[in-house]
């Protein structure tokens, strides 16, 4: 739930990267953080295992200064992806505004896909919101695999039913990414 | 907790009064600092050492590792953990739930007792209560801040900032 605090002039929404493991959640806020002005910069916090996965969640927050008197912020989170963390996703969700769902392109990873997405689904309804109307996008990633799964496929098993915003995406060159959290963003503020 | 409310709108007034309740917690145990998180993580005041960096990272951190008990508490058929103390060897750090939303956090060393923490936190809690409480009612009134002219002025920040 965004906080707008009348007496600092501020307003914070969270938004949170979703997903199967390996699929580039991280690397979505590596690049985010590499490339967005200094202003609006903050130090990335990682919690992640000694091989790098992510452990707990990845945290940015994004400054985009002051809007109408208004310091206005967005903090960025990731999900450990790995199936055995579906507990500690949960705990990354609370208070959640936005999601990007990120949905690996390769033929192999789409039943992971499938199965992520239906848990995320379920997350949200467990906190008492209509997955439906949830302010989601979602972000077909590794779009350069040459075995990537068509487009019209990967709509046919994500999104015939949600009919969510869908972004193409190569998060490791940094193809799509600003587009996903635009339009993520633009959502979350639209639905203050 | 209306889950269709989408943001929680703290007035001047609350903020006051919040600010002052945790002045007086810091006072009363001689803790080095406090704060109110909400559980999204995000830090909605704070009251003692000025020069502490990473408020928010902080918040972020602390509010996860709530969360992450409260999954730990539903799988013990929990209903859950109300409070949530970590021991170092020159700080510590108390976080108790308010009405499942929001948390207080109090840091403290060696010269303030636990038991004292304790105590004078329920005090607070319930305090607080009663602002989350209003806080939630005064939330459903909003237009006058998110107005239509904001949202445009912040899409065309998203648009400014965000990009390659």
């Amino acid at each position: 739930m965004a906080i707008i605090n009348v007496a600092q002039r501020e307003i914070r929404c969270k938004i949170v990267y979703y997903g199967p493991g390996l699929c580039g959640k991280t690397t979505n806020l590596k690049y985010i953080h590499r490339m967005v002005p200094e202003s609006a910069k903050n130090k990335m916090i990682s919690i992640d295992t000694e091989t790098e996965r992510t452990l707990f969640f990845d945290f940015l927050p994004i400054d985009l200064g002051t809007v109408h008197g208004f310091q206005t912020r967005f903090h960025l989170y990731t999900v450990p992806g790995q199936v055995l963390y579906e507990r500690t996703r949960v705990a990354v969700l609370t208070g959640v505004d936005g999601v990007v769902f990120v949905a690996d392109s390769q033929p192999n990873k789409m039943r992971d896909n499938i199965e992520s997405l239906k848990e995320l689904a379920r997350n949200i309804q467990n906190e008492g919101k209509k997955f439906k109307d949830f302010p989601l996008v979602l972000q077909y990633n590794k779009r350069d695999m040459p075995n990537a799964v068509p487009l019209e496929q990967m709509n046919y098993y994500l999104n015939s039913q949600l009919n969510a915003r869908s972004f193409e995406a190569v998060a490791s060159r940094g193809v799509g990414v600003f587009d996903t959290l635009k339009y993520i963003s633009k959502l979350v503020i639209s639905k203050l | 907790m209306d889950p269709q409310l989408t943001s929680l709108i703290v007035s001047t007034s609350e903020t006051a009064h919040i600010e002052e309740t945790l002045d007086r917690l810091i006072a009363d145990t001689g803790a080095n600092y406090s704060m109110l998180l909400d559980k999204s993580g995000q830090v909605i005041a704070w009251s003692g050492d000025t020069d502490r960096q990473d408020i928010t990272s902080l918040g972020a951190l602390l509010a996860g590792t709530f969360a992450s008990s409260r999954e730990v508490a539903r799988l013990l058929k929990e209903k859950e953990f109300k409070v949530l103390f970590q021991q170092g060897i020159r700080e510590n750090i108390f976080t108790e739930l308010i009405a499942e939303q929001w948390m207080l956090v109090v840091m403290f060393d060696k010269r303030t007792h636990i038991g004292l923490v304790k105590v004078l936190s329920k005090r607070a809690t319930d305090e607080l209560t009663g602002v989350l409480d209003r806080v939630k009612t005064e939330s459903r009134a909003k237009d006058q801040i998110i107005s239509t002219s904001f949202r445009t002025s912040v899409e065309d920040t998203i648009d400014l900032l965000f990009k390659d």
